[in-house]
C-alpha cells in the first residue's frame, strides 16, 4: 500500500504534466471510441443483415428509377416470395433543417418482410387500413415529440404536392416502433405507397419505383433469383442490379468513401501521437526519481520492486486518463446517438470497443513504462543516490 | 542471523578501482580491516582515501573489484545482486549526510518503507515504525514531510527508518555534516545511546574532529589503506 501511495504521491509531484497527461489522453481515449462506435454503427446494417432479403435498383445508380410494372414481375421469378416497392420521399417537416428520412412503401408487405419492425405504440391494423397512416421510429417521435394520433404536414422536396409546393403532404402517425435490428434505425418514417402512387396520378404525374427488396422462398438459390431478375431486365427498359441486403447496406458505408481506412489511419495517428506524450512523461518521471531509487534501493528493494514501482506509476497514469476518456465516450454515447441519427443506423458503444479502449489504455500505459521502469531498475544504487543528492 | 564472530567486518585485501577519464584510480588498495560487533566506529581521513566507498561496499551499495568482504558472517562479493538487495533490507541501516528522505512522504511513511520488504502485519509495521521514531523523539511529527522538518528532525527521521528493521550495522555517512552544532549533537547523542541500548555497530564516516571523539575507535584512512585504528 505504501508503495502504492509512492507511487501515487509521485505523479502528483509534477501535478500539471500529470493532468495534462491525462487529460490528453481522456481526449485520445474519447476519440478511439467515438470514431470506432461510429464505424461500428455505420457496419452494423451489413452486419445485420438478412439472408432472405435482395435490393433491387437501377443498374445505373440508385437515383435512377424503375418502371412501376418492375415488382409484379419480379415476384413471378421462381424462388421469390414477394416483392416490395421503396421509394425514397425526400420531404421536410416545417423548415428544410427538419429533414429525415420517408419512405412510401406496401405496408402489408413491409411488416412481413421486416420482422424487427416492432410497433411498442399504436396498431399495426391501422397502418395496414388507413390511407394517410404511417409509422415512425421512437427516435423521431422524441425528436419532433409527435404521438400516435397526431397529423403531420411534410413539405415534398422531391415529390412537391400536386396541389402546389406550398401544399404539404399530410400523414396520421399511427405507430411508433423500435427496431430490433440494427437494419432499420428509429429515425424513419414509413408510409403508404397507395396514397402516394394515387396521388401523383391522379395529378397525371408520372409514378416510377425507386428500389424493390425482394425476399425469397426458404431454401432458395439467393445467386440463381439475383441473376435471373438481372437477366430479366437485361434489354430494359431499365437495366437493374439486385444485391443481398448486406452488399445493399454495404454501399452505403463506401458513399462516405473508405471510411474504415480514414477512420482506422485517424485511430493510428491518435494512438501514436499520445503513445509518445506518454513515453515523454514516463521517461522524465523516471529521471526526476533517479534519487529516490537510489533510496529504495539502499534500503533493500531489489530491481524487481523499483521495476514495479516504475510501472505501476505509468499504467496508473495511463488508467486514469484511458479511463476517464472511456466514462466520457460512454457519459455522451446517447448525445451522439442524437446527433448521428439521421446519417447512421445505430450508435451504439458495443462491449468489444469498450474492451478495446481498455487494452489500448493498457498497452499504452505498458509500452510507455516499461524502459523508463527497466532502466530505473537498473540502475547501481550508488550512482542512483549520488543523482540529484 | 546469528553472529558466531565477534567480528561485524571483515576486509581481507579489499580492493576498489575506478576509471575516470581513462585514468584508473585505486580508491582502496588491498585494505586489511575487522571491525567488532556492538561498537561505534568513526572513519576518518582526508577526502579521496576511500572512507565512503568503504562504506557503501559495507553497506552492500558497491562491490570490491577483489578481496574477501565479510559482514555479519556473509560473503558479501559472492551474492547476486537481488540477493545483496535482500541482505541491506535485513542487516544494515543507512544514514547519510543529505538525510535521503523520500520527499512525497510522510516521516511516519518514510520510516515504514523498509518494513514493506520484511514478513510483517500491517499492525506489526504501524507498531514498530511509531516505536522508531519514539526511540528519536519525533512520534508527534510523524505526519510530516521532510520539507516540513528542521534538518536535525530529518537526521532523526532518517536514523529511525535505519533502525526500524532492527539492523546489525548501522552506516552512516557524514550525518552531521549538513547540520548545526546543536542539532549534530543531538543525533550524535543519539547515536551513541543506540550503540549502548541495541549494542549495534555503527560505522560512522566523518571529517568533524569532535563527532570523532564521541565514537568508541577512531579509524584513519590514508590513500586506500588502513592507517591506524584508535581504541578510545
Amino acid at each position: 500500500m505504501d508503495l502504492f501511495r509512492l507511487v501515487w504521491r509521485n505523479l502528483s509531484r509534477h501535478w500539471l504534466r500529470s493532468f495534462l497527461t491525462v487529460a490528453s489522453l481522456v481526449v485520445a481515449l474519447f476519440l478511439l471510441l467515438t470514431l470506432r462506435t461510429f464505424l461500428t454503427g455505420l457496419e452494423s446494417a451489413t452486419a445485420a443483415a438478412r439472408s432472405d432479403r435482395l435490393w433491387v435498383q437501377s443498374a445505373v445508380s440508385l437515383f435512377v428509377q424503375l418502371p412501376l410494372n418492375y415488382p409484379e414481375k419480379i415476384e413471378a421469378v421462381e424462388g421469390v416470395e414477394q416483392a416490395c416497392k421503396w421509394q425514397w420521399f425526400g420531404g421536410y417537416y416545417q423548415d428544410p433543417n427538419k429533414f429525415f428520412a420517408q419512405f412510401a412503401v406496401e405496408p402489408k408487405k413491409l411488416l412481413e418482410m421486416y420482422p424487427e419492425v416492432n410497433i411498442i405504440e399504436g396498431s399495426a391494423d391501422d397502418f395496414l387500413t388507413g390511407r394517410q397512416s404511417a409509422i415512425i421510429g421512437r427516435a423521431l417521435a422524441d425528436k419532433f415529440d409527435w404521438k400516435v394520433g397526431e397529423r403531420v404536414p411534410l413539405t415534398g422536396a422531391l415529390f412537391p404536392h400536386p396541389d402546389g409546393i406550398d401544399t404539404p403532404w399530410e400523414f396520421d402517425i399511427v405507430g411508433i416502433y423500435v427496431p430490433t435490428k440494427s437494419t432499420l434505425d428509429s429515425n424513419t418514417m414509413f408510409f403508404h405507397w397507395d396514397l402516394f402512387q394515387e396521388t401523383r396520378e391522379q395529378a397525371g404525374m408520372d409514378v416510377n419505383v425507386g428500389a424493390i427488396v425482394v425476399k425469397t422462398e426458404g431454401g432458395a438459390n439467393q445467386t440463381a433469383v439475383m441473376r435471373t431478375i438481372d437477366e430479366m431486365f437485361e434489354n430494359g427498359p431499365q437495366r437493374v442490379q439486385t444485391t443481398t441486403e448486406a452488399e445493399f447496406n454495404a454501399q452505403f458505408v463506401s458513399m462516405f468513401g473508405n471510411v474504415p481506412f480514414f477512420v482506422n489511419t485517424i485511430g493510428m495517428g491518435v494512438l501514436f501521437a499520445i503513445l509518445l506524450a506518454c513515453v515523454n512523461t514516463m521517461l522524465m518521471a523516471a529521471r526526476e526519481q533517479v534519487h529516490d531509487v537510489g533510496i529504495l534501493k539502499s534500503l533493500g528493494f531489489g530491481n524487481g520492486s523499483i521495476f514495479t514501482v516504475m510501472l505501476t506509476q505509468s499504467l496508473l497514469l495511463c488508467g486514469l486518463g484511458g479511463g476517464l476518456g472511456i466514462l466520457l465516450a460512454l457519459a455522451t454515447e446517447s448525445a451522439f446517438g442524437d446527433l448521428t441519427a439521421t446519417f447512421l443506423p445505430i450508435y451504439n458503444i458495443v462491449p468489444d470497443t469498450v474492451m478495446l479502449g481498455v487494452g489500448i489504455t493498457l498497452a499504452v500505459g505498458l509500452i510507455a513504462g516499461l524502459y523508463p521502469a527497466w532502466r530505473s531498475s537498473r540502475l547501481e544504487p550508488v550512482n542512483a543516490l549520488k543523482a540529484g543528492a | 542471523m546469528t553472529i558466531e564472530t565477534q567480528t561485524m567486518i571483515s576486509c581481507r585485501g579489499v580492493t576498489k578501482q575506478y576509471s575516470r577519464g581513462g585514468e584508473t584510480l585505486t580508491v582502496l588498495d588491498g585494505l586489511d580491516l575487522e571491525m567488532s560487533a556492538g561498537r561505534f566506529y568513526a572513519l576518518m581521513g582526508p577526502s579521496g582515501s576511500g572512507k565512503t566507498t568503504l562504506l557503501n561496499m559495507v553497506g552492500g551499495l558497491d562491490r570490491p573489484d577483489s578481496g574477501e568482504l565479510l559482514v555479519a558472517g556473509e560473503p558479501l562479493n559472492e551474492l547476486s545482486g537481488a540477493e545483496l538487495a535482500d541482505w541491506r533490507g535485513n542487516h544494515v541501516g543507512f544514514v547519510f549526510q543529505g538525510f535521503n528522505l523520500i520527499p512525497v512522504l510522510s516521516a511516519f511513511e518514510n520510516v515504514r518503507l523498509p518494513l514493506l520488504l520484511a514478513p510483517l502485519s500491517r499492525g506489526e509495521r504501524k507498531e514498530r515504525a511509531e516505536y522508531a521514531l519514539e526511540v528519536v523523539g519525533l512520534k508527534d511529527r510523524m505526519g510530516h514531510r521532510p520539507g516540513q522538518l528542521s534538518g536535525g528532525q530529518e537526521q532523526r527521521v532518517a536514523i529511525a527508518r535505519a533502525i526500524v528493521t532492527d539492523p546489525d550495522v548501522l552506516l552512516c555517512d557524514e550525518p552531521t555534516g549538513d547540520l548545526d552544532r546543536e542539532s549534530a549533537d543531538a543525533v550524535l547523542d543519539m547515536l551513541v545511546q543506540l550503540g549502548k541500548d541495541f549494542k549495534k555497530t555503527i560505522l560512522m564516516v566523518t571529517h568533524d574532529p569532535a563527532a570523532a571523539e564521541r565514537a568508541e575507535s577512531i579509524v584513519l584512512m590514508d590513500k586506500g589503506k588502513l592507517g591506524s585504528i584508535e581504541d578510545r
